[in-house]
């Protein structure tokens, strides 16, 4: 202690003790000189001797210095000082790094919040990390559609590990597992609540909702911001109606937290009586949705009473899954305990509901995952997107660093002379490469400082482009102290990168040649391989771009391909807008009239060319679909249906829609006739098939005037006329093959419930334009009815695309870059090789070389660094672009067009890039080249 | 008879420096000559490693400085050893006897036998 405190008071009075060792020195050296002049030697021999026996008086000065005070830090701070000094000296070098840093730096900042967000965020509770959550899966060659999983209410995904897999049950297996004490402490259910009508103080809106067992808060927690969270006794058949609210949703509605408690909200025209709010921050256990509303599971009960199935059989039926649940591990019981408790419990009782062999044979098994981060929808859908982007911003980092090392490079063997004057000083070699290291990692930092701010922008612009893509957005990306450490990391890791090479090569100097040479110098065989390593950066960087230029090739392929996809209906110019009249308190069949007459309405509004209606959206919210079959068929005994997305080409799908929807839409009819006035409610049955339904079903036979059996949800089947055969259209999604499609008209109510309509408003001009009129009609209508989902059509299928529209953007505009960065790389360098075989030049044309000639030497060069740059780019890019085959479309991985553009594009931008230089060596005057050798 | 200078040791030179102020304060020239007419000019100590050295040993505390005339009259700066200083000798001293009797058992162990 007693040193440390000794050091910082020399620190002070340094220059004092920097003359007294100069004095101290001095002493000795008069002390020898002294000794040898009695010895017998002449003074002058003497000073000399004394002298040299002293030895290297500087390196003996600092290494006594180093006593003095902490080595490491003085000699950081000189380092500091010196680094800053040389960066202000070149400000245009400095300026042009630092930004290419900023540049990648940033944009990997970015991406990693993102990714922090996604993959690292755990949920806003007590110990998340104890939480699991309650999966099954149906493995491999098993098929869910065999299986005791008669109906279902929710997702099953196609996990790439684990098959067909779930997070469903039904409700009777909650209340078997919820008995499980001995492995978890809790356990607790949940159910999204899709679009709840929600009236609070004479407004209405949809809003989501979520429908949570009695132990759900219990289980994760959490404390009300007010009043209290819904509890066990709320989750009974009978219970009062109460919910709890968001706390966002309260402060919107409510102005804060404290005045919601104890109103009254009407939930699709139920009276619902607010108990109290949930805390904030606090999202549910999926980080997708985020939802208004906490209600007891019990209470879809009084929101949906004629929802099929029924009371009983909702709570009662082993064979209907859309029961979501958590629980959370009792301390010192690990997830693989756990997992073997639960399962046997779950495996036994499942096998107990087979009916037949045939489900007997496909049982699904049960599965037990990790919690803490909540549910994985969101993990699932943006991951790999993620991942891609960062390798492009990766792939930029790396050739923004290649340059600067270059540029560092250039500069260290211009600094030569300077470096063995020190080594020759007594200098280590260590202590040079750590002075140079610290400028390149001052550098850095500058750039990392800018990066940051950089980062900030690009997140914002990030989250805007992702969240058009669905509609509520559930990441929240932010410059946490996670991320800035790895910024921090990843400044200081690129800073070390680009200095150590220029540093290493820099002093690898033997001293006594560069001393000797002459100012205007040749080459040296430390400047030779300073300039390969050079070239290896050059080609590096080329190697870079075409990757990122065969993957811009790919994506806008991709992009123009899904732009220019024939969708069979008009997409240009229709308003589209939701309404659910149910939710607000129509019955049939005054609810269908209040449709009808809204739709006229509508149609009556000047500039609206038609209107019409259906009871989904056509692309991007799933589809209704059963088998619709011609008369005489039996119902398919694996025929999937209901609600959902995806399913099988060759199954059926149904819209409802109302009359006059095929010219509105303009699809065309190929035979037969529209649905109108005639096909109401209580008229025959009739239905429009199109050409998809017809190949399948008919083989392409003409299918007016036949009859088909519909076998629809929970109803008898229905027997139909078919009235019209129509061209092929898009419902649900919008690549491959067209799907089979059974149109019915809404009004006829054959097995699609009439609750939420879709309207479609083809417009003459911009169709947003008539929003304001639309709400005002809706609310002049029914002002209990809120218009929800207001869009265009062409926006709704740009939607669809947002993945390949943002890669296909970013990839062009990285590949533009990194081609700029690498033909400013390659124009230094080939510049570099032309001042430096000046000479050889001039001789070469005072010898008689033609312009041309030296042109192509040049040239050369510059196709050799290309050639080699091809050569490992090409087979890494079709090794690595399978990884992104799942975001193309109509392009294959190895797209030979798109490779031989870039290689194209590639090649005439080095040549271009070459070409300047090779001119001006052509320009050489051979006298005054020879002059200077 | 031309003997061989021997090699000194790492860290030897502070507990040689240590031991010949024991005897009285000196300045850096004299310290490095008592240190090789006493060792039968077996040690020289590099002027190079001295003064850091002193310093060093000035820094832990060891070993207080101060300008003094020397006997020539030439100011010089002269060191003394301090209390601490006489403790880490005492200490250093003990553990070169506990290593120098180690070395001296292994390497003759005819000599042990002998006695």
């Amino acid at each position: 202690m007693n040193s440390f405190f000794r050091k910082l008071s020399w620190l002070a009075r340094r220059r004092i003790r920097e003359d007294q060792l100069a004095a101290e020195l001095q002493f000795h050296l008069e002390e020898e000189a002294e000794e040898r002049v009695a010895a017998g030697m002449p003074a002058q021999d003497a000073c000399t001797a004394a002298r040299r026996e002293l030895g290297n008086l500087g390196l003996m000065r600092e290494d006594t210095r180093a006593m003095w005070s902490w080595t490491l830090l003085e000699q950081l701070l000189q380092d500091l000082r010196y680094g800053a000094r040389t960066i202000l000296r070149n400000p245009a070098f400095t300026i042009l790094a630092a930004l290419s840093l900023a540049l990648g730096i940033g944009a990997n900042t970015a991406i990693y919040s993102f990714m922090d967000a996604l993959l690292m965020r755990s949920l806003p509770v007590a110990d998340p990390g104890s939480l699991v959550v309650l999966k099954w899966h149906v493995a491999g060659n098993k098929s869910v559609h065999d299986s005791v999983v008669h109906d279902v209410s929710g997702q099953i995904y196609d996990d790439p590990r684990t098959g067909a897999t779930s997070t469903i049950f039904p409700y009777p297996a909650f209340e078997l597992l919820r008995k499980s004490s001995d492995v978890l402490s809790v356990v607790f259910a949940y159910r999204p609540a899709r679009k709840l009508n929600v009236m609070v103080l004479g407004q209405a809106e949809v809003t989501g909702g979520e429908h949570v067992s009695g132990d759900y808060f219990r289980g994760l927690g959490l404390a009300p911001a007010a009043g209290r969270l819904i509890m066990g006794d709320d989750d009974r058949a009978g219970a009062p109606a109460v919910v709890a609210l968001s706390y966002g949703f309260a402060q919107r509605r409510f102005g804060d937290a404290a005045s919601a408690v104890g109103q009254t909200v009407l939930i699709n025209n139920t009276p619902f009586t607010t108990v109290g709010v949930a805390p904030p921050g606090f999202f549910g256990v999926d980080p997708s949705k985020a939802p208004d509303l906490y209600l007891p599971l019990h209470a879809d009960l009084l929101l949906n009473p004629e929802r099929s199935p029924g009371p009983v059989d909702r709570y009662l039926d082993e064979h209907y899954y859309w029961t979501e649940m958590m629980g959370r591990l009792r301390p010192g019981i690990t997830i693989a305990q756990a997992r073997t408790a639960l399962a046997s419990k779950f495996n036994a009782w499942v096998a107990a509901t087979a009916t037949n062999d045939r489900e007997r044979k496909n049982l699904p098994e049960f599965l037990l995952q990790d919690g803490a981060a909540g549910l994985d929808n969101l993990r699932r859908s943006y991951s790999e997107p993620l991942y891609i982007l960062l390798a492009m911003v990766g792939l930029i980092l790396a050739i923004a660093c290649a340059n600067i090392a270059n540029l560092l490079l250039a500069r260290a063997t211009s600094r030569r002379r300077e470096m063995a004057v020190r080594l020759s000083m007594g200098a280590g070699r260590w202590r040079m490469i750590r002075q140079l290291l610290t400028e390149s990692l001052l550098l850095a930092l500058l750039g990392g400082g800018a990066g940051i701010l950089l980062a900030v922008w690009g997140i914002k612009f990030l989250t805007n482009v992702l969240a058009t893509r669905s509609e509520s957005f559930g990441l929240y990306p932010e410059l946490n102290l996670h991320v800035l450490a790895a910024a921090l990391l990843l400044t200081v890791v690129t800073g070390l990168l680009v200095g150590l090479a220029p540093a290493l090569q820099a002093t690898r100097v033997d001293p006594m040649p560069v001393l000797k040479e002459s100012r205007a110098g040749g080459l040296h065989s430390g400047e030779r391989r300073g300039f390969s390593f050079g070239r290896l950066l050059v080609v590096s960087q080329m190697a870079i771009c075409l990757l990122l230029l065969v993957g811009a090739g790919l994506f806008v392929r991709t992009l123009s391909n899904l732009h220019s996809l024939d969708v069979g209906f008009e997409r240009e110019n229709i308003l589209l807008f939701k309404l659910n009249a149910r939710q607000a308190g129509h019955r049939n069949p005054e609810i269908l009239s209040f449709y009808r007459n809204l739709e006229e309405r509508l149609a009556a509004i000047p500039g609206v060319r038609g209107a019409t209606m259906a009871n989904s959206p056509l692309i991007g919210a799933g589809a209704w679909g059963w088998p619709v079959l011609p008369l005489g068929k039996e119902r398919p005994e694996r025929a999937p249906g209901g609600h959902g997305s995806g399913f099988a080409r060759t199954a059926t799908r149904v819209l409802g829609v109302g009359p006059g929807f095929f010219s509105t839409m303009r699809v065309p009819l190929v035979a037969g006739r529209e649905f109108d006035e005639r096909d109401r409610m209580g008229a025959p049955p009739v239905a429009i098939v199109n050409e998809a339904w017809a190949k399948v079903n008919l083989e392409g036979a003409n299918p007016v005037g036949r009859r088909v059996t519909s076998f629809g949800l929970r109803t008898k089947p229905q027997q139909m006329e078919i009235i019209g055969l129509a061209r092929n259209a898009r419902y649900d999604d919008l690549t491959g093959d067209f799907p089979a499609i059974v149109y019915m008209p809404f009004e006829q109510n054959l097995g699609v419930p009439v609750d939420e309509m879709t309207f479609f408003l083809h417009t003459a001009g911009n169709p947003l334009g008539y929003a304001s009129a639309v709400r005002e009609i809706v609310h002049q209508a029914d002002a209990r009815v809120p218009v929800e989902g207001l869009n265009t059509q062409v926006a709704q299928i740009e939607r669809e695309m947002v993945p390949e529209t943002l890669f296909a953007r970013l990839c062009t505009a990285f590949a533009m870059l990194a081609l700029a960065i690498a033909c400013v790389g390659l124009y230094g360098t080939t510049s570099y090789t032309v001042a430096r075989r000046t000479g050889e030049i001039g001789i070469r044309m005072a010898l008689g070389a033609q312009r041309g000639v030296v042109v192509w030497m040049v040239l050369r060069e510059v196709f050799v660094l290309a050639a080699v740059g091809l050569a490992i780019s090409v087979p890494t890019a079709l090794a690595v672009s399978k990884f992104v085959e799942s975001f193309l479309f109509g392009v294959k991985p190895n797209d030979p067009e798109s490779l031989m553009l870039a290689v194209g594009i590639l090649v005439s931008a080095a040549l271009l890039a070459g070409y300047l230089p090779a001119r001006r060596a052509s320009r050489i005057d051979p006298t005054i080249a020879l002059r200077y050798e | 008879m031309t003997r061989r200078r021997v090699d000194l040791l790492q860290g030897t030179l502070d507990v040689l420096i240590l031991r010949t102020l024991a005897s009285g304060p000196n300045h850096g020239h004299a310290i490095a000559k008592h240190i090789q007419q006493t060792s039968e000019d077996l040690l020289q100590v590099e002027t190079g490693s001295l003064y850091p050295a002193l310093h060093r040993l000035e820094a832990q505390g060891w070993i207080a400085a101060s300008w003094e005339l020397s006997d020539k009259g030439k100011r010089a700066r002269y060191y003394r050893l301090t209390a601490r200083g006489r403790k880490q000798l005492a200490a250093e001293q003990s553990k070169w006897e506990a290593f120098s009797r180690a070395m001296r058992l292994i390497l003759n162990p005819a000599d042990q036998e002998g006695q």
